[in-house]
């Protein structure tokens, strides 16, 4: 069976193409017309492609007709565009005419037409490339450039205007991939910059009519840019730019930091500093004055390490009906509470020897026994000690109302402020005078109550513990150039009944330990001194704490020198602290009788002011290196 | 808004000549017309490329414009040798015949029967544009130029609507764009033939 297949098979093929040879003739296949073109508006070319061309020899044809007619033409030139192509001249081309054209394919065994097609000349202009292609390198100062330039096709009349064409080229590296096309418009020519140096660039140009085809790209033209050595050159521009930029902002920052840097490579010499030092003092020529403000200061000192931790303490007798609420400071550090010599044993009872002096030195003028006289008693860690205290005492000491007698009153300024304080003990809690709703009592201190004799606790302590805040005491504090603040703190207990008691602790003799009797009835005032002779004693209110106890590194009782008054209400007491060079009293007696009579008169104003009190000063000529309460020459008069 | 600005850089040379400022010279004036009448085939090409290919056997022969009665150049030769009153003369005539019909193939533009004659509308009112201000600066320019070019012939617009049934407005409607398209083309290369002829301008340049 399949042997017979095979035969079939073989038989047929050879039979058929034989029979076939007289069915391959037919007529030909539909020609196409493929495209028109017109390259410059005045001719036109359109070509065709043959279909099959049936066996036999075909032949095409191309017929057309225009638009307002029926008349038939053929192409007038089969030639020149080439094979199967349709060139019409300018004679033959008319513009804004719709062309109908058909190309037919005859052979021998028949013809066959194409589909007409519609042409009009003005949609189908692709003019040619543009001619004379030149690419240059050129420089100006910004670097290499490239200049391409270039002409219109021969063929395009753009001068009469009839055709309008918009250029384009495109640019690249030899061994690059993509080209970088660029629109030149109407011009013939082109800048092309930032350029490589030393590469080899392409450069094509082309064409197209305003309303058309683009037309093929030029043939390419090749430069080469050669190496440039500006382009290096801006570059170590840009690096020194921006290095000058860089030392501009150093030294400008070296510049606001000039101090620092200036500590940093030179630092400072460290200047001795002396306490009391006046340098403006010196600068002024009067040596006196400032070797006065050095030889006022507590120098040498007896503890350095508590130099600024000036405290004295005066003990303050209030009368109980004085409404007396004591602005709640803290006890400062106490520091120098010294005390008493052993006589003071007793909070208040050491102050006798204040009373008693009071009362001898004013010539008379009795220490009110009612006065109750409370130490500022820095007890050691006794609680209660602050009631015993404040109940102990019945004495109060006189308001300046009623001490009028009292030589010793001292309009007492408090100072608000504590100059030379090293420390960051509660000065918050000193108020302003004015601050107090409460009474001050002003006392006028008569100067003699800072006599040589009598002697002030001087305090030192280095003892001095930080839980001593509610202590009141009274503290030195030093000024540079006016000497010791006095601060005489009175704690008001929350009894409200404020016997204050200022004693004048001059024990200094007896530089003892100081241990305060365990009760006192003392209360603490706050002392503030206006000037030299007046001191404002303002109770403190009460904290509700009970009494700290400060203990005392040494019983010696010191004078306070008043130095002069700081500002408007301080009262600036000299510190004194080597009892033993205590030497010279000055003057200082005789002028007391005098002033002791002032003060009666003058307390009475004061003793209800807030602000504080000053008297006129006498001016005083002593100096004593003695820790003396002098006036001071130079006392500003209130 | 390239034609708007156009349009106001137009206005602004009537203005200019009013003070008889002559800063903007014929040869701006007509750079400008030109520019404006480039843009217009490039519409015409946009709208008729939404058609699709008809049938010709239903299109109508593109003599059938009103404008074919008009007599243009048809070749370069002729257009070369017709004079610049007559070119200036053809193109506002031209320009001028055109008005009616783009009024209505605005109007039908919205109810053809065309997937996109939301495009085709708001092309037609962009031709509408481009023929106000062409024409208005054609005007200027004619102004400038003398009365012996102001004259122009009125072509009359006969054509009512574009028929009833559906396939014949569209044919209607893509045989008037035709007709518009190719009378486009002729302002635009008379005017840029005028360009390059009255102004004598530098060769390299037209």
């Amino acid at each position: 069976m399949m042997w017979r297949d095979v035969g079939v098979t073989l038989i047929l093929s050879l039979i058929l193409p034989v029979v076939a040879q007289g069915a391959r003739h037919t007529p030909p296949g539909k020609p196409k017309l493929t495209s028109c073109r017109s390259p410059d508006k005045e001719t036109f070319t359109c070509w065709w492609e043959a279909g099959s061309d049936g066996g036999r020899p075909t032949t095409y044809s191309l017929f057309y007709h225009k638009e307002n007619s029926e008349t038939v033409y053929e192409c007038p030139d089969y030639h020149t565009a080439g094979a199967n192509s349709c060139f019409f001249n300018k004679n033959e081309t008319s513009i804004w005419v719709n062309y109908n054209i058909t190309v037919v394919a005859t052979n021998a065994l028949g013809n066959n037409f194409s589909d007409p097609v519609d042409v009009d000349v003005v949609y189908i202009v692709q003019p040619h490339t543009p001619e004379n292609v030149t690419v240059g390198v050129l420089e100006d100062e910004d670097g290499p450039f490239l200049r391409v330039s270039w002409e219109p096709p021969r063929k395009a009349d753009t001068r009469s205007g009839w055709i309008t064409l918009i250029y384009e080229l495109r640019v690249k590296l030899e061994e690059a991939e993509e080209w970088e096309e660029h629109r030149a418009g109407q011009q013939k020519m082109f800048n092309n910059f930032s350029l490589h140096s030393g590469g080899v660039y392409m450069v094509q140009v082309r064409c197209k009519p305003d309303h058309g085809f683009w037309s093929e790209w030029s043939t390419a033209s090749y430069v080469k840019v050669p190496d440039y050595i500006p382009r290096e050159r801006s570059m170590w521009i840009l690096i020194a730019v921006f290095s000058a930029f860089i030392f501009l902002i150093l030294t400008w920052i070296i510049t606001l930091n000039r101090s620092s840097v200036k500590h940093c490579l030179l630092p400072p010499v460290p200047g001795p500093k002396i306490k009391g030092f006046d340098q403006q003092l010196l600068k002024k020529g009067k040596p006196e004055e400032v070797f006065n403000s050095l030889v006022v200061q507590s120098f040498p000192p007896r503890s350095t390490d508590y130099e600024d931790l000036l405290v004295e303490y005066l003990e303050v007798y209030v009368n109980e009906k004085q409404e007396l609420m004591p602005e709640g400071k803290d006890l400062r550090d106490v520091g120098c509470l010294e005390s008493k010599s052993q006589s003071d044993n007793d909070s208040g009872r050491g102050s006798c020897d204040s009373h008693t002096l009071l009362m001898e030195k004013c010539g008379g003028v009795e220490s009110k026994d009612e006065s109750s006289y409370e130490e500022p008693e820095l007890l050691q860690g006794q609680a209660g000690s602050w009631e015993r205290l404040e109940r102990g005492d019945s004495q109060v000491v006189d308001t300046p109302d009623s001490s009028d007698a009292r030589v010793k009153t001292w309009p007492l300024v408090f100072s608000p402020s504590i100059h030379g304080s090293s420390d960051n003990h509660h000065y918050g809690t000193l108020e302003m005078p004015k601050q107090h709703s409460t009474s001050e009592i002003t006392y006028s201190v008569p100067d003699h109550l800072f006599p040589t004799s009598t002697s002030f606790p001087h305090h030192h302590h280095p003892e001095y513990r930080d839980s001593l805040g509610e202590y009141s005491e009274y503290r030195h504090s030093r000024s540079p150039s006016t000497g010791v603040l006095y601060h005489w703190e009175a704690q008001h207990h929350p009894q409200a009944h404020s016997n204050f008691n200022i004693r004048n602790l001059e024990r200094q003799k007896e530089a003892t330990g100081f241990g305060l009797p365990p009760s006192r009835s003392m209360e603490y005032v706050e002392v503030q001194k206006v000037n030299q002779n007046q001191l404002v004693l303002k109770p403190l209110s009460s904290h509700g704490r009970g009494p700290s106890q400060v203990q005392f590194g040494r019983a010696v009782v010191d004078y306070s020198k008043v130095n002069g008054v700081n500002n408007d209400n301080v009262l600036l007491l000299q510190r004194q602290r080597e009892m033993a060079e205590a030497g010279q009293y000055c003057d200082y007696r005789e002028k007391e009788g005098a002033e002791a009579e002032r003060y009666p008169t003058q307390q009475q104003g004061k003793t209800t002011k807030d602000g504080p009190v000053a008297t006129q000063l006498q001016e005083s000529t002593c100096l004593t290196t003695s820790g003396y309460v002098d006036t001071v020459p130079t006392m500003p008069t209130f | 808004m390239a034609r708007r600005s156009q349009g106001t850089k137009l206005h602004l040379a009537v203005l200019c000549l009013v003070v008889s400022c002559h800063a903007i010279g014929l040869s701006d004036l007509m750079e400008r017309a030109s520019q404006r009448s480039d843009q217009l085939p490039h519409s015409l090409v946009h709208a008729d490329s939404h058609f699709p290919p008809m049938g010709r056997v239903m299109m109508p022969r593109p003599s059938m414009c009103h404008t074919s009665s008009l007599q243009t150049p048809k070749d370069k030769e002729q257009a070369l040798r017709v004079s610049e009153n007559e070119l200036i003369s053809l193109a506002r005539s031209l320009l001028l015949a055109w008005n009616d019909p783009l009024l209505l193939l605005s109007s039908e533009a919205p109810t053809l029967p065309h997937p996109s004659n939301g495009d085709i509308s708001s092309k037609i009112r962009e031709l509408q544009d481009y023929s106000k201000s062409l024409g208005d600066g054609l005007d200027i320019l004619v102004n400038k130029m003398g009365p012996s070019s102001q004259y122009i012939s009125s072509i009359p617009f006969k054509g009512g609507d574009l028929g009833n049934d559906k396939t014949s407005r569209l044919i209607n409607f893509h045989f008037l764009m035709s007709c518009f398209r190719r009378d486009s083309h002729k302002i635009d290369s008379f005017l840029k033939v005028l360009r390059c002829r009255a102004t004598k301008m530098r060769p390299e340049t037209c």
